[in-house]
């Protein structure tokens, strides 16, 4: 798997490899955009880097 | 169809009751004059994917001859309901809006449509969504829903069919599913009130799952009133879903006549003045706000920064907990998925797992910052999207940068999803049109489990203006 931080795009040839190995297949069209989805959400999710996220612990709300 | 029987059909459902259990108006005539007005009207805008005529036609006279027999009545008795097509009817097909279920039968009743059913209420049938109310179908399987205000737009989604079908009049009341968004958007962009209560206080058993730690079933309605009645009909403890509150629901219905006055509302700034809000709904809003203070409320603007990030942490977990569901299917079936839903669930897929867990942790920042606001404020104040309905082609365009994914999946969901993430209660009221005219949703959310106060806000916003009476011209 890619890193979490957003750093530099990953490119289709990149993305494809990563659905092989979930055995998922991309048509052409498929490809371009994931590609643009994945990497908007990297860039959507790298300011989290700089919350206190260790103040907090990761579970959801219970009712 | 006469003006009498499209004025019967935008009858408040409350109204609707109240006239059945008098014996003025007839279950039968009344669930007749929808299917009519489904007749007419539903080839061209697609709310429904399967109208349950006789099924219905059978319960309405039933209720005619309990009023007749002068039973007890439910509160809902005789009144035609329709229920978003992820959530089981017994004996009636679930599709989820997909060719993946398309012979999916249902076996029972899910909790809230028999709740539904116990209120008196009665099935008209199973209303549209986006496929397996992700949103962004391009192909819908059973017909393109429109925006009755515009048949060029969109309406909205996850819950398209309830939001349209409440709207146009094509049922009394309906039920959707908001995961992130998915009742309120509809109910913005159709011009109808759209509640998702609190997360664990309607059971969402018999409803197909999207993100277990957010899904929430609710009203669309044409009114708060209404809205309040349903929730009343289907809120409460059911040991089939683990997820729910053990403890009876607080009445929703006696205070909600009771006014704003003294009422703490937060204006959230970053939703109402960032640039990403179009300046007619940041207008239609501010004047909603003070429309509030007029009638009492005390009203100030409140930060919550981190909101910006919503959309994103929605994604990732949403979308992440939507894959893992898909994941068989994918691999075996992703020729079945319309384009849209198959490329948003494969990218969630290939998310890496820090990102899952650091969305997590945003979330439950996020959730802090909201929790915390509602110490100082009773409800917050947003608009429930950025800008009214877009025309339906816009969405069929190739995404075309990461920019353009960015800028069409993420940053409308920001305005909706911090209660979600948060678990709190929010709810959608017409607050004007834009200058296309097309609705403009306002957006009150409230504390957990405090559904109530929300309701009074909106119900008290609602009676002081007339948007709610405004009615979409079809042909």
């Amino acid at each position: 798997m890619a890193d979490s931080s957003s750093g530099a795009d990953l490119s289709p040839a990149e993305v494809r490899a990563l659905a092989v190995t979930l055995g998922l297949t991309l048509t052409d069209d498929d490809l371009s955009e994931v590609t643009h989805r994945l990497n908007a959400m990297r860039d959507a999710l790298a300011p989290l880097a700089d919350l206190p996220l260790t103040s907090v612990e990761p579970t959801p709300p219970t009712p | 169809m006469s003006d009498a029987n499209a004025d019967l059909c935008f009858t408040p459902a409350a109204e609707l009751a109240a006239r059945i259990r008098k014996k003025e108006l007839s279950p039968v005539a009344l669930t007749r004059a929808y299917l009519d007005r489904i007749d007419r009207l539903d080839g061209t805008l697609s709310a429904y994917i399967t109208v349950c005529r006789e099924s219905a036609l059978a319960e309405a006279g039933r209720a005619e001859q309990a009023v007749a027999r002068g039973e007890r009545l439910g509160p809902l008795h005789g009144v035609p309901f329709a229920v978003k097509d992820q959530i089981d009817a017994a004996g009636v097909l679930t599709t989820a809006g997909s060719r993946l279920l398309r012979e999916n039968v249902a076996a029972s009743d899910a909790p809230v449509v028999a709740r539904m059913r116990r209120a008196g209420a009665i099935l008209l049938g199973k209303l549209n969504l986006t496929e397996f109310a992700l949103g962004g179908t391009l192909d819908f399987p059973y017909g393109q829903p429109r925006n009755p205000w515009n048949v060029a737009h969109d309406p909205g989604g996850s819950s398209s069919g309830s939001g349209i079908a409440a709207a146009a009049a094509l049922a009394a009341v309906t039920l959707g599913e908001d995961t992130g968004g998915s009742i309120r958007s509809p109910a913005s962009s159709c011009g109808a009130v759209g509640l998702r209560p609190t997360w664990g206080l309607v059971p969402r058993t018999g409803c197909i799952p999207l993100c277990w730690s957010m899904d929430a079933i609710g009203p669309i309605t044409r009114t708060v009133e209404d809205a309040a009645l349903v929730l009343a009909a289907i809120a409460g403890p059911d040991p089939s879903d683990p997820q729910m509150r053990d403890a009876p629901p607080d009445d929703v219905l006696t205070g909600l006549r009771a006014g704003v006055d003294g009422l703490r509302v937060g204006i959230v700034r970053e939703l109402v003045s960032g640039a990403d809000t179009n300046p007619d709904v940041r207008a239609a809003v501010l004047a909603a706000a003070e429309q509030l203070r007029e009638l009492g409320a005390k009203v100030e603007e409140i930060s919550l920064p981190l909101v910006r990030l919503a959309g994103a942490v929605f994604m990732a977990l949403g979308d992440s907990e939507g894959a893992g569901a898909h994941q068989v299917w994918l691999r075996e079936r992703a020729s079945e998925y319309d384009a849209a839903t198959r490329r948003r669930l494969i990218a969630a897929s290939l998310l890496p797992t820090a990102s899952y867990h650091q969305a997590a942790r945003a979330r439950a920042l996020i959730t802090r910052d909201v929790l915390a606001a509602f110490a100082r404020v009773d409800i917050l104040l947003a608009p429930t999207q950025p800008r009214p309905a877009p025309v339906i082609a816009s969405g069929h365009a190739p995404v075309a940068s990461k920019a353009d994914a960015a800028a069409r999946f993420f940053t409308r969901r920001s305005y909706t999803t911090p209660f979600n993430l948060s678990a709190t209660p929010a709810i959608s009221v017409p607050c004007g049109f834009g200058p296309s005219g097309l609705p403009i949703g306002l957006q009150l959310a409230g504390r957990r489990y405090d559904d109530a106060t929300v309701l009074r806000a909106a119900w008290a916003y609602e009676q002081a203006t007339s948007w709610h009476q405004q009615r979409p011209a079809l042909a």
